[in-house]
């Protein structure tokens, strides 16, 4: 059994760390609310120009163009050049949230034969550059506090090599928020957008409205896109990437804090745990020494006792 | 006179929810107007001001950036980065911005870096507009 000196300090040094993980706690909550408020605002414009998007291929679906995958070109090509965007945080001490992501992506990696990796924080990063990933090192952001300038940046980034088709398709691995006790990390492609994915989705929509007022003359499926259907769809894929790319970071950024909430509150529930196992044990311990010690006087006090009766006697 | 729906969304928060008369918008040729029973339309909209008169016939102003507007049902979504009224920018920060992206255009730079910095150069000159024509009213 240890003594109580060294009970003492161990319990003073789980007091310092249970600080720490508190500390922890009321930031990454406090982060958190920030990061869900601003999850919500994002929702009606991401929302609003994905069925944008759907209702242009819908009314012009033969349209054949370098963000769509119907090309001839594309489907001639065997080996497509990927682009894996992987969304990891800044920082561990985050539960499994960065371990999740480093799977899943890697196992992505590995199923891949010319890939290029655009990691977004460091966690990640510092990972994949140490397993020799191709990571391309001029893409370097964070993901503390997202903003739309960054996402924007990122977007001119990713869509240029699109463009001189340094890329063929691109990937995201983020992790995706179900509620406050459950995220999962999902994959999801990017580019080029999928014609088929919007046109179902699109057909469900028209079906239900169909349903609900079935008298939509002919006359309303007449549709102007001024100036043209290339300029705009040019925008919109702009516009789609970037805030594709917003929302997942505040997705990320979330989940991360998320993560790392639960994380530190288990941590300091944990510390309670062995605090209080700890003072138990030093209670007996310093009990133990009492009785200890009192026996010892008495035990003494006997002797001498005995000595003087002995004495007595002769 | 009638109205429309008009609902602007900006990236970090719906704008403006409500009916309105008529709405100014900036296109890549000029400037574009709608009126309530608008043909249905898909159209981009530069940065620049919008302008939109609600049904007591008074005038808004809002900054925004780039994005996509559509027309339908008399219904008007307008999806944009950013909107902003006039009141709310700040007119030391696109000031600071404007010189930032004029900097950055003197010295040599890749496309990507000309297309971020050109359209951060727009918009703070949209902004500085704005504000402005708010001071001097």
């Amino acid at each position: 059994m240890a003594g109580t000196k060294e009970i003492q300090s161990r319990i003073r040094s789980i007091q310092d760390t249970m600080k720490i993980t508190k500390a922890m706690y009321m930031m990454s909550s406090m982060k958190l609310r920030k990061a869900k408020q601003k999850l919500e605002d994002t929702e009606p414009y991401f929302y609003g120009l994905s069925e944008e998007i759907a209702s242009i291929l819908y009314h012009f679906p033969d349209m054949q163009h370098l963000y769509f995958d119907n090309r001839a070109k594309d489907q001639k090509e065997l080996v497509k050049k990927k682009g894996i965007i992987i969304i990891t945080g800044d920082k561990g001490m985050a539960g499994a949230y960065n371990h999740n992501i480093i799977k899943e992506a890697s196992a992505l990696c590995d199923g891949a034969e010319d890939k290029k990796l655009f990691v977004v924080g460091e966690v990640g990063r510092s990972y994949f550059l140490n397993q020799g990933y191709p990571v391309d090192k001029d893409f370097h952001f964070s993901t503390n506090n997202p903003s739309i300038h960054r996402a924007r940046v990122m977007t001119e980034y990713i869509v240029d090599l699109y463009n001189n088709e340094q890329l063929d398709e691109v990937y995201v691995v983020y992790t995706h928020m179900i509620n406050s006790m459950k995220s999962e990390v999902e994959v999801e492609q990017l580019m080029p957008l999928k014609t088929h994915e919007f046109l179902k989705h699109e057909m469900k929509e028209h079906e239900k409205q169909g349903q609900s007022d079935s008298d939509i003359s002919e006359a309303e499926d007449w549709f102007l896109i001024y100036p043209s259907p290339k300029k705009v769809l040019e925008k919109l894929v702009y516009n789609y990437v970037t805030g594709f790319l917003y929302g997942v970071l505040v997705e990320g950024a979330a989940s991360e804090e998320n993560a790392r909430m639960q994380a530190m509150q288990a941590a300091t529930n944990n510390a309670e745990e062995m605090l209080k196992e700890l003072s138990i044990e030093y209670n007996r311990v310093r009990q133990a020494a009492i009785t200890q010690e009192i026996t010892e006087v008495i035990g003494g006090a006997k002797a001498l006792k005995k000595k003087k009766s002995k004495r007595g006697e002769t | 006179m009638d109205t429309f729906s008009l609902k602007i969304m900006a990236c970090d928060r719906v704008f403006f929810d409500g009916e309105s008369r008529m709405l100014v918008f900036p296109v890549y040729d000029g400037e574009m107007a709608i009126m309530a029973h608008h043909e249905q339309m898909t159209t981009t909209i530069e940065v620049g001001e919008i302008r939109f008169q609600l049904p007591d016939n008074t005038w808004q102003n809002a900054i925004v950036s780039d994005g996509i507007l559509k027309v339908e049902k008399n219904e008007v979504h307008l999806l944009v980065y950013s909107a902003e009224r006039p009141e709310e920018i700040d007119a030391f920060r696109a000031q600071a911005a404007l010189e930032r992206a004029k900097e950055q255009l003197q010295q040599k730079q890749s496309i990507r870096e000309y297309h971020v910095s050109s359209a951060s150069l727009a918009r703070a000159m949209a902004r500085l507009r704005g504000v402005n024509k708010e001071s001097i009213n």
